[in-house]
Parts: C-alpha cells; sequence; structure tokens
C-alpha cells in the first residue's frame, strides 16, 4: 500500500503560491485602476497639474481692455480712478472678446446702479476705510452740500473713468471767467 | 523672343498681384486691432512666467501678502473671483469678512454674501457704539504642510513643488474629509461638479504670467502676490522689513503662504 502522505513542505508552497497569485492580481489590477501618470512626481496625478494650467483666463487686466479702447484708455490711465479694474464694473473679458473677436457687448451699468458700485467703496456710513486711502462722502449730504437734487447719479457730475475731470475743468472755466472779470 | 514677352507678363502679373495683395493686407491691419486679445499679448505681470512649461514653476516661490490696514471691503475681488471661475452662488473661493468691535469690547463678525455685493450698509442692530470696524479677505493659506492633502483617501489633492496646493477634478470623490480638515475653512463642496474646490491663487492665471484676478482688480492694492525670492518684490520687502506680519491660526502648525498685514488678535 502506497503512503499516501504530502510531501513535509507542500503546505509552504501552497502559502508562498497563494501569495504570488494574491501580488501579481494585486499588481495588474493597479496598473489597470490607476490614472496613467499617477505618482509620477508624488501620489498624486502628475497630468491634473497641466488640466489646472489649461483652465480658461476670464479675467483679463486692463491692458487688455485698453488696447482696443483708445479714448478710455486716456480718460483712465490720467485719472484719479486708474487703478480701478474695468472688469470689476464691466464684467470679464472672456464674456466680450473671444479669439480676437467681439462676441457679445458687456452689459453697461445704468442710474443705482452706477451709484451702487460707486459706494462699494466711497460710502462714508460703513466706517471701516482707512482714512487717507481714498475719498470717503456719505449720501445724501454730499449732494445736499453740492445743492443738487439729492436724486441725482453719481456719473452725472463725476466721470466714473476719471471722477475729478469734469470738475477740474469746470473749475478752470469758472476761474477762467473769474479772471475776465 | 516669345519666350522673353511672357515672362514680361509673368512678371506683371506677379507684381500686380503683389502689389494688391500688399494694400488688402495693409488696409485689414488698418481695421482689425492686430492681435488685439489674445492673452498671449498682454504684458506679463510675472515676468518670466510664460518661458516655463515644465509641470512646476522653477527659480520662484509665490506668497501672498493681504494687507488689511488697507482693504476697503468693496468687494472688487470677489467679483472678479466669481466672474473668473463662475464660481456657483453661495459658495466661496475668496471671501471678505467685516469686523466690529464695539466699546465694550464684544466683536462681530460678518460677511453677507461673502462680500461680493460689497458693504453698502452699516451694522444696526448692535447694542453698543461702534468702536472699530475693518475688513479681512480670506481666501486659501496655500500651507506649507497642508492638512486638507495629508486626509485625502484618492490622492485628488495635492502640493505641486513650487508650492500650489491643487485639487484634481477628475479624481476627486466628493467626499469632503478635506473640507473638514482645512483649519482656515476654505474649502467646498461644488454643486455643479460634486467635487471639493478651492482657491488656487489662480494656478491657470500665474502660469500664463498674469496675477491672480482678485490681486488684480484691488484698486488699493491690499492683496499683493510676488516671488520671494526676488529680493526686489513687494511681498519680499514687506516680509522681511518691521511690519506687523502675521498668519492665520499660527498654532495649527500648518505654516501659511499667505500672511496678513496689520492683522488683529480679533482675527480668527
Amino acid at each position: 500500500m502506497p503512503e499516501y502522505r504530502s510531501k513535509p513542505y507542500s503546505h509552504i508552497v501552497r502559502i508562498v503560491l497563494l501569495l504570488v497569485i494574491i501580488i501579481v492580481a494585486g499588481v495588474v489590477v493597479r496598473g489597470k485602476v490607476l490614472p496613467k501618470s499617477f505618482g509620477e512626481y508624488g501620489h498624486y496625478r502628475g497630468d491634473a497639474i497641466f488640466d489646472e494650467m489649461k483652465r480658461p483666463v476670464r479675467n483679463g487686466t486692463n491692458a487688455s481692455c485698453l488696447v482696443c479702447h483708445p479714448y478710455i484708455r486716456e480718460m483712465h490711465l490720467n485719472g484719479v480712478h486708474h487703478t480701478v479694474s474695468c472688469e470689476f464694473c464691466h464684467g470679464p473679458v472672456a464674456d466680450h472678446v473671444k479669439d480676437g473677436k467681439v462676441i457679445a457687448k458687456l452689459p453697461k451699468k445704468q442710474g443705482k446702479e452706477i451709484r451702487r458700485l460707486c459706494l462699494r467703496c466711497h460710502n462714508q456710513i460703513i466706517r471701516a476705510r482707512p482714512k487717507e486711502s481714498i475719498k470717503m462722502i456719505s449720501m445724501p449730504q454730499h449732494l445736499e452740500e453740492k445743492h443738487v437734487r439729492t436724486d441725482h447719479i453719481c456719473n452725472q457730475c463725476h466721470n466714473v473713468h476719471a471722477p475729478l475731470m469734469w470738475v477740474k475743468q469746470a473749475k478752470a472755466m469758472v476761474g477762467v471767467e473769474e479772471d475776465s472779470k | 523672343m516669345k519666350e522673353i514677352e511672357r515672362e514680361i507678363s509673368q512678371d506683371r502679373r506677379r507684381f500686380i498681384k503683389k502689389v494688391l495683395g500688399g494694400s488688402i493686407a495693409g488696409s485689414l491691419l488698418l481695421v482689425i486691432p492686430a492681435g488685439a486679445m489674445d492673452f498671449g499679448n498682454i504684458p506679463e505681470q510675472i515676468p518670466g512666467m510664460r518661458k516655463q512649461t515644465g509641470p512646476f514653476i522653477k527659480g520662484k516661490k509665490f506668497a501672498f501678502v493681504v494687507d488689511i490696514t488697507r482693504c476697503i471691503g468693496c468687494g472688487s475681488c470677489c467679483v472678479a473671483d466669481k466672474n473668473e471661475y463662475k464660481v456657483p452662488d453661495g459658495n466661496y473661493r475668496t471671501w471678505v469678512e467685516r469686523y466690529i468691535i464695539d466699546d465694550h469690547d464684544n466683536v462681530y463678525v460678518d460677511s453677507p454674501n461673502g462680500g461680493l455685493n460689497g458693504y453698502q450698509e452699516p451694522r444696526e442692530d448692535l447694542p453698543y457704539p461702534v468702536r472699530d470696524t475693518f475688513f479681512v479677505p480670506k481666501l486659501c493659506n496655500m500651507c506649507e504642510h497642508p492638512s486638507c492633502v495629508q486626509v485625502c483617501p484618492v490622492g485628488a489633492t495635492f502640493q505641486t513643488e513650487d508650492g500650489f496646493v491643487l485639487i484634481d477634478y477628475k479624481r476627486c470623490v466628493g467626499c469632503g474629509y478635506c473640507v473638514q480638515a482645512c483649519p482656515y475653512s476654505v474649502r467646498f463642496i461644488n454643486p455643479e461638479t460634486h467635487t471639493a474646490d478651492k482657491c488656487t491663487w489662480c494656478y491657470h492665471r500665474v502660469r500664463k504670467g498674469l496675477l491672480p484676478a482678485c490681486v488684480n482688480v484691488c484698486p488699493v492694492q491690499a492683496r499683493k502676490f510676488g516671488d520671494l525670492n526676488d529680493h526686489e518684490s513687494e511681498v519680499y520687502k514687506i516680509l522681511h522689513q518691521p511690519h506687523v506680519i502675521s498668519v492665520l491660526k499660527p498654532g495649527m502648525g500648518n505654516k501659511p503662504s499667505l500672511h496678513y498685514v496689520g492683522l488683529r488678535r480679533e482675527v480668527v
């Protein structure tokens, strides 16, 4: 009668075999499941950097607006509002121009919207603003002081691009008249 | 003889073609503003960035400085940010907080709609007279040791070698661990993409040589962005000269690259 006895190390062979199968299967599955550039630079997908890089730019700079609007450029850059961004009031350039062509007009702010925009920065009531940085006014006291109707909109006296331009011009004109008298 | 005639006539034809072509091209140039609105033609705001095409920015170490003694709370930054990323309503990649301290030293903080509409009205529900008010813009702190990267289970948020903490929107499963881990609450789950989202300091703009959208629009230069390796840059000068400078929650050990000038004790 032959003895049905397994070899003394057969259980080790079985365990090692099983481990090898698990490891191989793991490596294969990992290779299939992980995205291509994963781990290229660290524990992340390397191509994600390039994906983020390719995100379209929607806001330009003031230079990108003023290159096509030379008249506004002249006013805006010489006025006290030269640090104010075009796109803050008008909207992002990507909604206006695409691939060198005008695709749509940006909405024009009118009436009370303009006053609201102005008061975002110039409203004295908020009190939180550093004193010397910009001019503060309180409404409607400012309009009363200047002896105009209190429903006036800011851009009736101030050019929004160069707020002091018309004021200065008017003063100069008055000054000239006074001189000539 | 015939050959010569043919050559002359060919020459004429060529000459006329060239003159016509030239004049048409010339007149077109007058009509179309040359190359306008191609972003490559906007002057570079961060010099040398357009030459770099590799995965990481070489030779620069960017820092962000917010000067709260200058911020006027106009909310231009929030508007620019919403326009740049079409951030869904109710979510903010950057926002401006208003701090109000009354004469009993009570502190009130509010940020209606993240400061997107500016601050048009004073707070009128306060029992005591207001002693002091100031604005604090908030955005991603770009930590040197980011908690959000540590907790991400799928490797969807990561720190690049140049210090930017970015999100892989294709890989994110929207579990929200990072939203909880961030000590500065700058992360949110974007309801449109269903992934985590946050301020990236406008990484895509920086790589194209443009300043972050919020820095670009700030009318009082309260937000500054620059290279710390450039000793002439404004941020280097601010961070290496006597100023009241601090970071948010230094005790968390995250080492933010976002620094505040004139930060008060009350700000959290």
